[in-house]
């Protein structure tokens, strides 16, 4: 075990003795950073905390249905159908109704604060997929590259071993740039916008009506639902990079893929086939929030497609990397 | 006592090329073995098989009678090696490769560490980033890596390769060394004979993957032969060619024209026999030149020379 541990620190020294490690944490920092300083130009933080916030509300959602009614106004005048289900009607009707459920029940809204960057981050979360994919992609490749792998692979620990350290440390730098980004985001959320409280509680829209969770918990279910994607994708680009010894073509086929994965899903989404997708699995979120996006799949059926996949890419990986020759480039 | 090293009609074929036509031959502790061949000769793709890079068509490699095939780990827990070049990371430094490497074998102190650094002399430049090491600090730093767990063979892929005369001296040097401090076998590669003849105790010769022959070093090349020893003789003589005939007549020796000089092998009792059937027959000798027959004159006569680089 000791052994084993040995080899994932020597991994994880091998990623984080880099500058382009480091360059990715700059970059991230900065998006966060950027993000929060944007955020603070367009809205007004503390406009619910002082004892009116009922009338604050109630304007609010006065000023939303003078909208509603000057947009259709004008649709109308334009003489152009405007229909219940308009978007732009929806949008504000939304926030009267989420306005009105913290009324009726008497809640009184947090203002924008740390917590809720937290969760407005959630979207970062892309970011930390694409640097775990370009991590994942180097970790083989650039043994192969550098010739070292000659070197690693006349130890006494089988190949096995050594490509299990690798993976797990990818899974390890994922899980360091989860932390980093959420811890990242709640320094620079208190700094910028405060603390909402210790565990706060959010109004949220589920299954077509409005509760009150806990902000915590929703910001692990946020990240937690992209942390599917990024674990599916990172062992594809793992693969990739093991078979072909190749890092800029997993990093660019792995990301080529999570671009454009909802892509091909709605391409094909008219076959038979389609729910065999993995993209069409990957979003597991479907399933508590609302229908799911082709009919007649289930969680669990989402859970097998995606097992069945994550097992091919493992077993991929292993039986290629045990299996080959090390000769030359 | 079980062989250091043992190659068990060792083969390897890729596609249908067979690239390794059956190596036997064995290596023990203490000695430095030369295992020299042209280019592409099969080289490096033994070594390879050696250290389990790359998978064994046929036959077997043991390292103290344990199967590098069945056996992995016990096997290769007793091999250090550089195969081809000594790779290592670029951004580290020689001290956080080293403690890289030793972090895989269980029971590498920093001591030990410390040692095989001492042992090739880079006490200074260990704390630099290995991406501005010359090519023979990287050789050094890759014979240390090989050294770290104590290993009893050690295996060097062209250690020469790249280095100038000075750097070859010094690698020759401090391997005759660590065979003796440390005990282990050396397995030592090379295209060039004269760079490594100096330092091994046996020299392998491999050409189109075969071994074609194997020739003990220090012994001098007429102890190991059964044949009777052979001198290089030259002759500076007029007229050449009377000479040269009369060498065919009466002594059966097929000498080589090379301007106003002879040469032929002879025995060195034979050589006051011809000088005088030379005097006799009014030839006037101006030198006479002897000279032992060299591993690298054997060498070139087995592998041909234009073969060599
Ligand atoms: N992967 C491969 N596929 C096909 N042929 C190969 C492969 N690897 C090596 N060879 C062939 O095997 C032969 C031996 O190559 P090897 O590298 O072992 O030679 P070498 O003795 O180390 O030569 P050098 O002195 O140039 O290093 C060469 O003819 C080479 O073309
Ligand atoms: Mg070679």
């Amino acid at each position: 075990m000791s052994r084993f541990f040995k080899l994932v620190f020597n991994e994880q020294f091998k990623i984080y003795i880099r500058k382009s490690t480091w360059i990715m944490y700059i970059i991230l920092a900065g998006l966060i950073i950027g993000n929060a300083a944007l955020t603070n130009s367009f809205d007004e933080p503390n406009k619910y905390t002082d004892d009116n916030w009922r009338e604050v509300l109630e304007e609010e959602n006065k000023l939303l249905q003078q909208d509603n009614d000057t947009y259709t106004q004008e649709m109308k005048e334009n003489d152009q159908e405007v229909t219940e289900d308009d978007s732009y009607l929806q949008f504000n009707m939304t926030e009267i109704e989420k306005n009105n459920y913290y009324l009726e029940n008497d809640i009184q809204p947090h203002s924008y604060g740390a917590w809720q960057f937290v969760l407005d981050n959630a979207m970062l979360l892309s970011v930390v997929s694409l640097l775990t994919i370009i991590i994942a992609a180097g970790i083989v490749a650039n043994e192969f590259r550098w010739g070292t792998i000659k070197l690693l692979l006349i130890r006494p620990i089988s190949r096995s071993v050594v490509l299990l350290s690798k993976y797990v440390s990818v899974l390890l730098f994922a899980l360091f740039t989860l932390i980093f980004v959420y811890v990242v985001s709640l320094l620079v959320g208190g700094v910028f916008f405060g603390f909402e409280g210790i565990n706060p509680s959010i109004v949220i829209e589920k299954n077509s009506a409005f509760t009150d969770v806990s902000m915590v918990s929703e910001v692990f279910s946020a990240y937690g639902y992209s942390i599917v994607n990024l674990v599916m994708m990172t062992t594809f680009a793992f693969m990739i990079s093991v078979v072909f010894r190749n890092s800029a073509l997993a990093i660019g086929v792995a990301i080529f893929l999570m671009m454009s994965g909802n892509t091909i899903v709605a391409f094909f989404s008219d076959r038979d086939w389609a729910k065999y997708i993995l993209f069409a699995n990957t979003d597991l979120k479907q399933y508590a929030s609302g229908t799911p996006w082709i009919e007649g799949m289930t969680l669990s059926f989402s859970i097998t497609v995606l097992l069945v996949y994550y097992i091919i890419f493992m077993a991929i990986s292993w039986i290629v990397f045990k299996k080959r020759d090390v000769a030359g480039h | 006592m079980v062989a250091a090293m043992e190659l068990i009609d060792l083969k390897k074929t890729i596609g249908n090329k067979e690239i390794i036509k059956g190596l036997s031959f064995s290596i023990q502790k203490g000695e430095v073995f030369g295992f020299i061949g042209p280019n592409g000769a099969g080289k490096t793709t033994t070594i390879r098989m050696m250290v389990g890079l790359m998978s064994i068509t046929d036959g077997d490699v043991r390292i103290l009678g344990n199967s590098i095939k069945t056996d992995f780990s016990k096997a290769v827990r007793e091999v250090g090696a550089i195969v081809e070049n000594p790779e290592m990371y670029p951004f580290m430094t020689g001290w956080q490769n080293l403690m890289h490497y030793a972090r895989m074998t269980p029971g590498i102190t920093k001591e030990r560490v410390k040692e095989v650094i001492h042992l090739v002399g880079l006490e200074k430049p260990i704390k630099e980033k290995v991406g501005r090491y010359s090519l023979g600090m990287r050789q050094r730093l890759g014979i240390a890596q090989a050294l770290l767990h104590k290993p009893s063979v050690l295996i060097l892929d062209e250690p020469t390769n790249g280095l100038d005369p000075a750097g070859i001296r010094e690698i020759r040097e401090y391997i005759r060394k660590i065979a003796l401090e440390e005990h282990v076998a050396v397995i030592i590669s090379s295209h060039l004979l004269s760079e490594i003849e100096q330092m091994c105790d046996r020299i392998g010769i491999i050409k189109n993957g075969e071994l074609i022959a194997i020739q003990a070093v220090r012994e001098n090349v007429e102890a190991s032969n059964q044949e009777v020893a052979l001198e290089q003789v030259q002759i500076e003589a007029t007229p050449v060619d009377k000479a040269i005939n009369l060498l065919r007549t009466n002594h059966e020796i097929e000498a080589v024209r090379n301007d106003n000089m002879i040469s032929f092998r002879s025995s060195k009792e034979a050589i006051p026999k011809l000088i005088e059937t030379l005097v006799k027959h009014q030839i006037a000798i101006y030198q006479v030149g002897v000279s032992k027959v060299t591993l690298e004159d054997k060498f070139f006569n087995l592998i041909g020379e234009n073969t060599i680089e």
